[in-house]
Parts: structure tokens; C-alpha cells; sequence
């Protein structure tokens, strides 16, 4: 095939707009149909919305840290630099657990996607059908490099932007201003109980520290990562405040996929499409298969640059490993658990890692490469 | 080379052909759609004893019954179908799971039931008087057919009457379920409870009300509505329509409707409402009790006046009919404070958000008490009625 010359893998450049959308699909996926749910059972009062906002901020903050630590490695990504700042072998396990957390992320977003198919679009499908299709087109995806990746997210993401934002429109009528009073009735104390769980719909940011190494133009690389992170804040603050004031959050707690039900506490009729959540859920797959892919492209990479393996057979290596992930949950509760436990290893990952490494490279380089000041 | 490729392709292109397709589909025409369901105490009907009979049976206890309301897919022309067929097909079950119950359904019909389309649901308040609404409703919580936007109701009397009400080519549950579309024009009909809704209250354990539907004579009404009492989930009384009327117009859910009143001579006349706010305040005592402050400001028209003399388009007469409807509005709230505070010791007219809004510390104290804290509080009313117009006659 003479097409696969032109595919240079690992090694292809992305614009400033695409790492923003990457970043962007990295980190809404599964997350949004829950995320009003997990808020609310920590905060326990409307105020949800606030923990979504402050836990924005500290993304913000780990994001932007991660990047200075990655712009100190031009052309670099985490895989390579961590051995230069810890030594080769401690660098490699921290590699490996950071390759474990995607592969475990890229499997639990496949899970999740395949639990809310086969519970409202396609009963009785067994769950192989709905997984397998998927992750293969994520395989021959990420062959493709992140400019692939990159593109097909540059076509998915403002569709399902748009569907959203129209879904939650259309729910306006069932919002209630009152449902989102008193605002901190209680003090501040419930929003930061509730940011343990914002912080985690906030995970997937890690990405940052690979695709910095792909930027076409590194200098406007604080942009794409400003962007990339500020809209998923935006549209999660947008999300629990519509499924909040729309429902109540005695609602949003004891609903599985709160979501999903705002949307479905109302009908529009004489309207082309009566009932909007089979038209978000379908259009929310894409958005989850390019949050999957993210993660499966970022393993792989991971993997060939640690070990010198070739970036193809390492994807078709990872097409197993990933289905298996997908099974390790026997029912909902593990399902919900694994969330849960990625999101812990995300803040270790996610807070002290980057923090750590910058630190340590500032001790071992001083101020080279670029970003002198790292009190960031 | 390139006929190994052109049968490569050709190979694929053939593949297509069967590879889609949805795994799980069932064709419309062959699922047997209902719209609405009534829950009953369980109770066999004589269908189902006759089955009985002859050995139709499984291991169960008559908990409930539940009445499932098919809607046909008419096969033939609009015309053809009319007159000759009801439009509806009801069946019921006993057993003590709904989900049980719904599946022996398989046994006597030819088609599966498919809860997609479901509308609404009616439940005896027979019932209730004696089970958790929780338990009667969890099956609809949880499947994934039925959406939460289902309306729920209570009927006086048995909950099947309802749904088999004789209306000429009209299925009830469609019927009631477009009733709720008149509160434009009257206030006694209250905002459906959803199951959404039914959920958050069940979960916070607030005392509800849900629209009551009367029948007699095979025609249907709302009227008023049951209280289910949040600790225990039952339906514990029955407020009037005009305590529903007042609930919605204390909670800002609906401005619309008429205030009637008599003057002295015993002539009725009648205020239609245009606009009609509600705000609350809540103060607390020294001793700990609560004190509500509720304004209720309307404005409206003269609509109807029976009296002979009197003369609308006077401002003297507008002054004297307002004092009129004032009066009968502060009746028509006592009543249903009175019902509320006295009667049935609960609070159905979401005093409780007004206590959650504007004192959050203390609504965490009293939350867990709230019925009895609101039983022992006062409200204090300060009515405003304010005519505007008088229609378009003069005198």
C-alpha cells in the first residue's frame, strides 16, 4: 500500500488548534453523563458548581505546570525526559505506571460507553459486539498518529458540542433557579469535600505532557493548552448547573446516569426529533471514541518510546490488553469503582508527579530550557 | 495484481451486505405498546380466576394488581378501525413484583410489551393507604424503558376505573394525559408530578401531593389531591381543589384561574386572574418557632357580577369587590393552612424550600423534623387583590 508512507506515526506535528481540541477530548468523555451525580453525593448541597469550578482552576494550575516542565524538553515527550530527570530506571517505572493509568482509562471509557449503549439504545446486544468495533477503529485510528487523532476530534467535537449545548436548551423549561439556591448555604466546607470528584472528571489533562512534544509551534503552546482545558471546565460548570437546576440535586444523586435523564424528562413534541437522548447518546459515542482513542495513542506511544518498539505492533499488541481491561468489571459497582480508582491514581499522577519532576529538574538543571521561572 | 484487488474489494463491498443490521431490533408492528398503567391493591380479576382455575397460576401473593393500557397500532385506514374496535386494550395482572407481573403478560398476549410510549401512571390510593409508594414504584425507577418524565396520579377508587373510562375514540391515559394541559385556565390543576420528581422527594423524604382523578359514570375528573407523607410514603388524606388551587398559587407554579365570591345580597361575582405573585419570608422566634410571611399580590378582572346594581367600572365598586376576593382568598388559604398545619400535620406547599433558601443553617436542624417544625409555625397571610379591568361591558 503506498499510503502508508505518507503516515509518519509518532513523529507527525500538530497545529495549535488541534492540541487545544486533543487536550479538549482527552478529558470530556464518560465523565459528563456522571459527573452531576458524583458532585452531588460529596457536596450534598446545590453548590456542586462551585467545586466544578475551583477543581477547573487546579486543573488549570497542574496543566500549566505540566507544560512549563515539558517545554524544558523541546521535541520530548514525558516517556523520554522522566529518565533524563530521575535516572533511567525509577524514570521507567514511573513511565510504565503513567502507560498502566492509560491503558486502564482507554478500557474504562470503552466499558462506560458500552454500559450506556446496551442499557438505552441496544438492549440485549452482548457487550463484545459493542467494545470490539470500537477499539479496532481506535486501533487503525491511532496508526494514523496524533494528527489523525487530532483531525477526526476537529470533526466530532463541534458536533457534539452543538447537540449538547442544543439538549441542554431544550431542558431549560424543567430548570428551576430555585433548585440551585441557597449559594453556599453551608459555607465553603462542602465544595472542597466535593473537589476530590471534580478533580477527577478532570483527569486526561496528563496528555499535556506528550503532546507538547508534537506541537508545530511550541510558543503558542500556553494558548492551546488554556484553550484545550477551558472548554471541558466550561462545559462541565454548564452541565451541573443545567442537570442541578434542572432536576434538584435529590435527583441528580439517586440517578445512575443524571445526564442522560435530564434529557430524558422531557419530550418535545412536533419537533424533528421528539426524544433528544438517543440523538446526545449517539453523538456522545463519537465524542467517547475520540477520548478513547486519546488514551489508547498515548499508551502505545508510551511504550514504543520506552522499550524501542515499533509504534504499529505495539498498538496491535495493546488491542488485547484493552479489551481485557474493558471486562475487568463485573458489574456497575466495579464499573463505578475503577472510575474512582483512576481518579485517585490521577491525582497522584496528575498533582505529584509533575510537581515532583519539575522540581527535581529544576535542582538538576537550574532554569535551562527555556521557562525560567517555575513557580507556577 | 489489480483482479486480486478488485476481488478484494469486491469481497468487502459483499460483506456489507450482511454485516449491519441491529442486533437487537424488534419491529414495531410487533410490540404491544401501552401508555398507561393503574396499580391496585391486589385484588384477581375474573380473568385471571378463571385461569386460576384450570391451573394458571405461579408461586406469588396478591400484593397488587397492576393494569396495563394497550394502544393498538391500527392496521387499516383511520375509518375502517372507528367504531368498530375500542382504541384500547387493557389487561391486568396480580402478583406481588410488577416486573413479575408485567412479564407473565408474555403468557397472554402475543406481543411483548414495550414501555417506551408510557405516559402515565395511576395509582389507588386504597393502595397507598397501606404500602410505600416506594415500593410500588421502584420498578419504574429502574427500567430503562420507561422515562422519567412519566406523570404519576392517585385515583379515589379503584385505579383500573380509571383507565377503562368509556370516552368515544378517545384511549384514557392519552386523555389525562392532555388534561394537564388545561392549567392555563384553571389552577386546581397542579404541575404533574414526574418521576423524575418523584424520586428527589422520595429520596429527601418531603411530604408530597400528588393530583387525585375521580371517575363516575365512566367520565373522568381532577379533583384535588392525596398527600403521600414523606417518612412513611403513604397517602395519609385528600386535599380539596381549592386547597390545590391555593398550593399553586402559594408556590408561584401556576397564575391562572378565578376567585368567586359572594356579596351581600348573595350574588356571586367573579374575579379571573391575571397575574397573581407569591413571596415568603421566614423569621424565626425567640422560641425557636418559625414565622412565615407570605404576600400574595394579584391582579385580574371582573369577569362575571351577578349583582344588578352594582357597577364595575366604578373605582368604589372595584375597591368593595377587591375587599370581596380578598376575603374569599384568605378563606380559601385558611382552609388549606388549616388542612396542612392542623389536619394532617405536613407540609405540601414547599414551605420547607423557602426555609432551605433563605435559612440553610437552620433548615439542616429541622430538616429531619420538618412536618411537625412547619405544624407548629406561623403563617401570616397579607393578601392584595388588585382589579384592573372589568371586560367589555361597562355597567
Amino acid at each position: 500500500m503506498a499510503v502508508s508512507k505518507s503516515f509518519l506515526g509518532p513523529n507527525d506535528k500538530i497545529t495549535t488548534s488541534q492540541a487545544a481540541i486533543f487536550l479538549n477530548n482527552a478529558m470530556l468523555g464518560a465523565g459528563i453523563l456522571t459527573l452531576p451525580r458524583s458532585v452531588s453525593e460529596s457536596v450534598k448541597t446545590p453548590d456542586s458548581w462551585i467545586s466544578v469550578l475551583v477543581g477547573g482552576l487546579i486543573a488549570i494550575l497542574v496543566v500549566v505546570l505540566m507544560l512549563k516542565l515539558s517545554l524544558r524538553f523541546p521535541g520530548k515527550t514525558v516517556f523520554q525526559y522522566t529518565s533524563a530527570v530521575i535516572g533511567r530506571y525509577p524514570g521507567m517505572i514511573w513511565c510504565l505506571i503513567l502507560v498502566f493509568y492509560y491503558i486502564v482509562i482507554a478500557g474504562f471509557e470503552i466499558r462506560a460507553m458500552a454500559e450506556v449503549t446496551m442499557y438505552y439504545l441496544l438492549e440485549g446486544t452482548p457487550i463484545w459486539a459493542i467494545t470490539i468495533p470500537f477499539i479496532w477503529l481506535g486501533a487503525y485510528l491511532v496508526i494514523g498518529g496524533i494528527d489523525a487523532i487530532a483531525r477526526v476530534s476537529q470533526i466530532v467535537f463541534p458536533i457534539s458540542l452543538c447537540i449538547l449545548i442544543l439538549s441542554y436548551l431544550l431542558s431549560l423549561r424543567l430548570f428551576e433557579l430555585d433548585n440551585l439556591r441557597p449559594i453556599l448555604g453551608d459555607g465553603l466546607g462542602p465544595v472542597i469535600h466535593g473537589l476530590k470528584s471534580t478533580v477527577l472528571v478532570y483527569s486526561g489533562c496528563e496528555v499535556v505532557m506528550t503532546l507538547t512534544a508534537q506541537l508545530e509551534n511550541p510558543k503558542q503552546a500556553l494558548k492551546a493548552v488554556l484553550t484545550g482545558v477551558g472548554i471541558p471546565i466550561g462545559l462541565y460548570l454548564f452541565t451541573v448547573i443545567m442537570v442541578i437546576g434542572g432536576v434538584s440535586v435529590d435527583s441528580a444523586v439517586t440517578s445512575t446516569w443524571p445526564t442522560i435523564d435530564l434529557v430524558r424528562s422531557f419530550e418535545v413534541t412536533g419537533f424533528l426529533f421528539e426524544r433528544f437522548e438517543f440523538l446526545l447518546m449517539v453523538i456522545w459515542l463519537m465524542q467517547m471514541f475520540c477520548n478513547y482513542s486519546c488514551f489508547f495513542y498515548n499508551s502505545s506511544l508510551g511504550l514504543s518510546q520506552l522499550f524501542k518498539l515499533p509504534y504499529k505492533a505495539v498498538i496491535f499488541a495493546l488491542v488485547p490488553v484493552i479489551f481485557l481491561v474493558t471486562m475487568i468489571p463485573q458489574n456497575m459497582n466495579e464499573l463505578f469503582g475503577l472510575g474512582d480508582a483512576i481518579g485517585y491514581l490521577s491525582i497522584l499522577l496528575f498533582l505529584l508527579f509533575p510537581v515532583f519532576l519539575s522540581l527535581l529538574a529544576l535542582m538538576r538543571f537550574g532554569g535551562g530550557g527555556g521557562a525560567r521561572h517555575e513557580k507556577s | 495484481m489489480r483482479s486480486l484487488k478488485a476481488a478484494s474489494i469486491l469481497f468487502m463491498a459483499l460483506s456489507l451486505l450482511t454485516l449491519p443490521g441491529c442486533w437487537s431490533s424488534n419491529e414495531i408492528e410487533d410490540l404491544a405498546i401501552y401508555s398507561g398503567v393503574a396499580i391496585d391493591e391486589g385484588d384477581l380479576s375474573e380473568v385471571e380466576r378463571g385461569l386460576e382455575e384450570k391451573g394458571g397460576s405461579y408461586s406469588k401473593q396478591n400484593k397488587i394488581t397492576a393494569t396495563v393500557q394497550i394502544v393498538p397500532l391500527k392496521a387499516g385506514t383511520k375509518d375502517e378501525v372507528k367504531g368498530k374496535t375500542s382504541p384500547y386494550t387493557n389487561i391486568s395482572g396480580a402478583g406481588d413484583s410488577l416486573l413479575e407481573i408485567f412479564r407473565q403478560f408474555s403468557l397472554r398476549l402475543n406481543k411483548p410489551i414495550i414501555g417506551h410510549h408510557l405516559k402515565i401512571i395511576v395509582i389507588s390510593s386504597q393502595l397507598l393507604k397501606e404500602r410505600n409508594i416506594k415500593q410500588v414504584a421502584d420498578f419504574m425507577l429502574r427500567d430503562n424503558d420507561i422515562r422519567p418524565n412519566v406523570k404519576i396520579f392517585v385515583s379515589q377508587g379503584e385505579a383500573m376505573q380509571i383507565l377503562t373510562t368509556k370516552l368515544p375514540d378517545e384511549v384514557p391515559s392519552f386523555f389525562i394525559n392532555d388534561i394537564v394541559k388545561n392549567q392555563f385556565r384553571s389552577s386546581k390543576i397542579m404541575d404533574p408530578v414526574q418521576m423524575t420528581n418523584l424520586d428527589a422527594l422520595m429520596y429527601s423524604k418531603q411530604s408530597f401531593i400528588l393530583q387525585t382523578i375521580v371517575q363516575a359514570k365512566r367520565q373522568l375528573a381532577f379533583s384535588g389531591a392525596g398527600i403521600i407523607k414523606g417518612e412513611t410514603g403513604k397517602w395519609i388524606g385528600h386535599l380539596t381543589e381549592e386547597d390545590v388551587e391555593c398550593i399553586n398559587w402559594l408556590t408561584n407554579a401556576s397564575s391562572s384561574g378565578i376567585i368567586k365570591a359572594n356579596n351581600e345580597e348573595g350574588d356571586s361575582i367573579a374575579y379571573e386572574v391575571k397575574g397573581m405573585k407569591t413571596r415568603i419570608r421566614v423569621h424565626t422566634e425567640q422560641d425557636g418557632r418559625l414565622i412565615f410571611q407570605v404576600r400574595v399580590e394579584s391582579k385580574g378582572r371582573i369577569s362575571e357580577d351577578w349583582s344588578v346594581e352594582g357597577n364595575p367600572s366604578l373605582s368604589s365598586y372595584q375597591k368593595e369587590a377587591e375587599k370581596l376576593f380578598e376575603q374569599k382568598l384568605s378563606m380559601m388559604m385558611d382552609h388549606l393552612l388549616a388542612s396542612m398545619q392542623d389536619r394532617y400535620k405536613v407540609d405540601v406547599a414547599k414551605f420547607c424550600e423557602i426555609v432551605r433558601i433563605q435559612k440553610p443553617q437552620l433548615w439542616k436542624k429541622v430538616k429531619s423534623n420538618w412536618d411537625e417544625t412547619f405544624s407548629e409555625s406561623t403563617v401570616n397571610l397579607d393578601i392584595h387583590v388588585n382589579v384592573t379591568d372589568y371586560g367589555s361591558t361597562t355597567k
